[in-house]
């Protein structure tokens, strides 16, 4: 039979497209399939509101690769990142702490609250920084399996092991206690400001169903300190006209090489032709047949849904029921007639176009955790802020603003299930805390969107909301990621493969998943 | 003298006695600090063979069932050694638990296996640039392979799991998976959705039968005293350790005697040993940083309670799921003693005088509560909610109750040295094991001072594992000594 494409990506993810762009810049005929009539997944920008555009999911951008950037020529195609250059926290006695980017000026800040940490601030920004410039390699990284026996795991075992061995004893030992301990016992050998441990911590709880004291928190503090963009280091940013245009970008790039991408194509199952993939069945019945197949979707909506349990072996189909996703996060865009005013520097200044973190204390944020714990919203959640219109005026009309809150605990599993009752209160929940900080932020919003997990599976399709595809957590990291033994981007079926964020190096808006998969591909000759 | 060991612990002994065996002069002080005289622990059976304990009457108590777990309508769900009587219990509850309980066991005995043979020796150092020690890195590798695929996967998957996840993958029933995960937190400041809990199951665990996931009782402190061929010094309380010449020159006594020794080791926790027994200015103040960060925060009180008679169980606990264990988590993060506390009640009967005695874990209870510290008021109220709590389960101890004492963390540390009530002397997780344990530069035994190591709990394997500490550092000893002759 005629198989007109090399390989059919499902989901235009910003993962499938980066893989299907690799694919087709290597010459391979390739066709991307997005459900919705609009590419990017979860990086997408939408005019939710008249005049208003939102990165309606994933709102910042981070640890976007930089080859990936240079290979696809990403600027040429649109992408235009602006820096994120401050962290503001609130606190309720009216006092703040920011964080610039610029180490000197955050030492001067510190030393406002302590001394102390101050001094220990100079220390622990070196050290943090070595280790990120160590551990940055192991993302790009296919996984070796140290359950092999093929002489090619012991191989890139024993490079990774003697990568490891040639940190040196004092960022050896700091990266086993990155990976194992909490960030809130991690930063409390360093720091005692609250404020500081809280904003620090909370990167490490994003996405996951995580407290600052659950042990394995620690590790993402490291992801600060890598986010590079355009060769800048430790730098988060916008991506001018919101997420979707990374992924926009990564689409054009695809397209120039010559990748074909149809939206509005929904993919009901994955076509197996004697064990092995031959091309996919759209939910219309229409049948399109391709030498290899790649899903961007999770593991569990690729394996359990498109594939299906009785295709798959018994120990496979185990460990992926075993796999966990429970996401936690939620999301509110405001649409705002007036910029927030805060109260611990209020008016407009520079704080305004960096982020704003509501995590005043370690317990706050473990108290919010302690509710979702127990299938709740928290009442008094943690808060990630950032006002896109405040550097790029054009996701707004003249005048107004767009503001996106990412929002945590919102676990899926909520106790009585997700309703438009519930969904408004937690919304509320969000506005109220805010308003603690912001007085006038009520009386500004102009329209609001609120999103739940929930409205993440059903919208994007993501398992349980989960934003990374699947906990970052270390029983479900690098070769164990999704199942042990299957984290090189191949499956147990014959020529599909897996680009999503459920594959190492998982979650954020990185790409490297896309990459490495194509990478994969190409090496078995697709 | 040539060896002066620090405290009368089950590691201090068995490093004595082995110290003693390679022909050094050795001294054990006792100085002061309470010791159990029946242990909680698994013993290594080389250190029995070695030391000959079972001929000097080493009595290992291992009850069946081994736990009984209070169901909350007053059931209990007992535990066996024997696995057909422990499925037919578990049966009774979940018989689909039951179904798996046996490939459960087995696949953890074989996990526990492994960790067994890391704590029978020094801890690797993955650092190492010895061939032997890459050698015994190699080895421990094929040792799990040798399980095949799916031994080195459940071995990396299962280590950073929080115990509640691993539980809920094999189990329903939330009665066994309350049991089991208590296991996961005994001594920790964590609960049980903590990531890295399922590695204290498999360390409760070790050196037991497949199936038993509690650690045995044996009288091994009482026979190490009588055991000849070491001296032991009554009431010597230790002011501070000299150090000459960044070497160890001995120690000195509360009355002002100095007793001059090549070596000495200490039993206690790291933190007293090094940072105020030795003068700081020894240490590297980078050192003497990461030695005071040693987490070792207490959360457990002990209740002994005697009764008129026979309580009725062995060991009972009280935590009937892992939800009931979390919340009581929970509460010790904000420093407050836990509403519905986990409680783990063993009856003694070894113990003298004509009651029977009970020993009460009760956890949590943390060192440092908010709002002030420790007082009678707080001791007697958790007494009574212990008592209370235990009398819905087995209504002996209600009416029985003659006498009870209470000891919180802070009593704890004072009685038996434990640094903020820490009975670990440095909490058991995974950033404080193996080669961390209790920090990179003190794993392997020795101290940045010559001739001064640590033999206590605070080393690898740690807790739990009677004698293994103290083995491991007096092979290291041995070693280092005839390193020095030799040179």
């Amino acid at each position: 039979m005629r198989t007109p494409y090399d390989a059919i990506i499902i989901g235009g993810g910003h993962n499938g497209l980066t893989c299907a762009a690799y694919l087709a810049r290597a010459g391979r005929r390739v066709l991307v399939l997005e459900r919705r009539e609009c590419v990017g997944g979860a990086a997408v920008s939408e005019q939710v509101f008249p005049g208003f555009t939102f990165s309606v999911f994933s709102y910042v951008v981070s640890l976007l690769r930089p080859e990936i950037i240079r290979d696809l020529d990403l600027p040429r195609h649109g992408l235009h990142i602006l820096p994120l250059e401050s962290t503001l926290t609130p606190l309720p006695n009216g006092d703040y702490l920011a964080q610039w980017d610029d180490h000197d000026q955050n030492r001067h800040e510190l030393a406002r609250h302590s001394l102390r940490d101050a001094e220990a601030y100079d220390e622990f920004g070196r050290l943090m920084h070595q280790m990120s410039r160590a551990v940055k390699p192991l993302l790009g990284l296919i996984p070796p399996d140290p359950a092999s026996l093929n002489p090619r795991d012991w191989f890139e075992l024993a490079r990774l092991g003697s990568h490891l061995r040639g940190l040196g004893a004092t960022r050896f030992h700091a990266l086993h206690k990155l990976l194992t301990m909490s960030s809130a016992d991690y930063l409390d050998e360093w720091f005692e400001t609250e404020a500081l441990k809280a904003t620090k911590s909370a990167s490490g709880i994003i996405g996951t169903l995580a407290g600052p004291r659950s042990p394995g928190t620690a590790y993402v503090l490291l992801h600060h300190y890598m986010g590079e963009i355009d060769g800048v280091f430790r730098a988060w940013g916008f991506a001018k006209g919101g997420n979707g245009s990374v992924s926009g970008a990564i689409a054009g790039a695809a397209r120039s090489f010559g990748a074909e991408i149809r939206t509005g194509a929904a993919v009901a199952h994955v076509l197996l032709d004697r064990g092995r993939a031959a091309g996919v069945v759209l939910e219309g019945g229409e049948e399109i047949r391709a030498k290899r197949v790649v899903s961007g979707a999770d593991p569990r909506r690729t394996f359990l849904e498109l594939v299906g349990a009785d295709h798959l072996p018994a120990e496979f189909a185990q460990a992926l029921e075993r796999f966990r996703f429970r996401g936690a996060s939620g999301k509110v865009n405001l649409a705002l007639g007036e910029l927030p005013s805060f109260t611990c520097l209020p008016g407009n200044g520079p704080h305004l176009r960096g982020a704003i973190s509501i995590s005043p204390s370690v317990d706050y944020l473990e108290r919010a955790f302690d509710e979702a714990k127990y299938g709740e919203f928290s009442t008094r959640p943690y808060l990630d802020i950032v006002i896109p219109s405040a550097i790029d005026p054009g996701m707004a009309p003249p005048g107004k603003h767009v503001m996106s809150i990412f929002v945590q605990y919102a676990p899926y599993h909520l106790n009585g299930g997700w309703t438009d009752a519930r969904r408004e209160a937690f919304g509320d929940a969000v506005i109220d805390t805010l308003a603690q900080y912001a007085p006038n932020l009520k009386s500004a919003i102009l329209h609001r969107q609120v999103i739940t997990p929930a409205d993440i599976e059903r919208t994007v399709g993501l398992t349980e909301g989960s934003i990374f595809q699947g906990e970052l957590t270390l029983q479900q990291m690098f070769w164990l990621r999704p199942v042990p033994g299957w984290a090189k981007y191949r499956t147990p079926i014959r020529r599909l493969y897996q680009c999503g964020a459920g594959t190492h190096p998982g979650g954020g808006v990185m790409g490297a998943s896309g990459r490495n998969a194509a990478l994969a591909m190409l090496e078995d000759g697709a | 003298m040539s060896a002066v060991v620090i405290g009368v612990g089950v590691n201090e002994l068995v490093a004595a006695h082995y110290l003693a065996r390679v022909g050094q002069r050795v001294l054990v002080l006792d100085h002061g600090s309470v010791t159990d005289e029946t242990a909680t622990g698994w013993i290594p059976p080389r250190v029995v063979r070695n030391l000959e304990l079972e001929r000097a009457g080493l009595v290992i108590q291992s009850h069946d069932p081994w736990v009984a777990a209070a169901l909350p309508d007053g059931g209990r769900l007992e535990l066996w050694h024997d696995m057909g009587r422990s499925v037919e219990a578990i049966r009774r509850l979940s018989p689909r638990d039951a179904e798996k309980w046996p490939e459960f066991c087995t696949r953890m005995a074989q996990l526990a296996g492994v960790l067994e043979a890391l704590y029978t020796a020094p801890p690797p150092d993955p650092l190492t640039r010895a061939w032997r020690d890459f050698a015994r890195l190699a080895a421990i590798g094929f040792g799990i392979r040798r399980h095949g695929r799916r031994g080195v996967e459940d071995l990396l998957r299962v280590l950073p799991m929080p115990v509640a996840d691993l539980l809920d993958d094999w189990f329903e029933c939330d009665a066994l998976k309350g049991v089991l995960g208590a296991a996961g937190i005994m001594h920790a400041r964590h609960g049980p959705r903590a990531s890295g809990t399922a590695f204290r199951l498999l360390h409760e665990h070790v050196g037991n039968p497949a199936g038993v996931f509690r650690q045995p009782r044996s009288n091994v402190g009482r026979v190490l005293q009588g055991l000849p061929g070491v001296e032991i010094r009554r009431g010597a309380e230790i002011a501070r350790i000299t150090v000459r010449e960044e070497r160890v020159a001995g120690v000195v006594l509360a009355d002002g005697n100095e007793i001059p020794a090549l070596v000495v080791v200490s039993g206690l926790d790291p933190r007293r040993t090094l940072t105020e027994l030795v003068d700081p200015g020894w240490l590297d103040p980078a050192f003497a940083r990461t030695v005071r960060n040693i987490r070792c925060r207490g959360v457990v009180a002990r209740v002994a309670l005697t009764l008129e008679r026979e309580p009725g169980f062995s060991t009972l606990v009280v935590a009937p799921s892992l939800d009931y264990l979390e919340r009581a988590a929970d509460d010790a993060k904000y420093g407050r003693i836990s509403a519905a506390p986990y409680l783990e009640a063993r009856s003694d009967r070894s113990r003298g005088g004509g009651g029977h005695c009970v020993d009460v874990h009760a956890q949590y209870a943390p060192y440092a509560l908010a709002g002030g510290g420790w007082n009678d008021t707080c001791r007697a109220a958790l007494g009574r909610a212990v008592v209370e709590c235990l009398a819905q389960h087995a209504p002996a101890i209600a009416a029985a109750t003659v006498e009870q004492s209470v000891h919180s963390p802070r009593d704890l540390e004072q009685v038996y040295g434990y640094p903020e009530g820490q009975a670990h002397h440095a909490e058991l997780a995974l950033d404080q094991a193996f080669w961390m344990r209790p920090v990179p530069d003190l794993a392997q035994y020795a101290t940045p001072i010559r001739g001064l190591y640590l033999c206590g709990m605070a080393t690898h394997p740690g807790a739990g594992v009677n004698g293994a500490s103290g083995a491991n550092a007096a092979r290291a000893i041995a070693r280092d000594l005839a390193r020095r002759r030799n040179a």
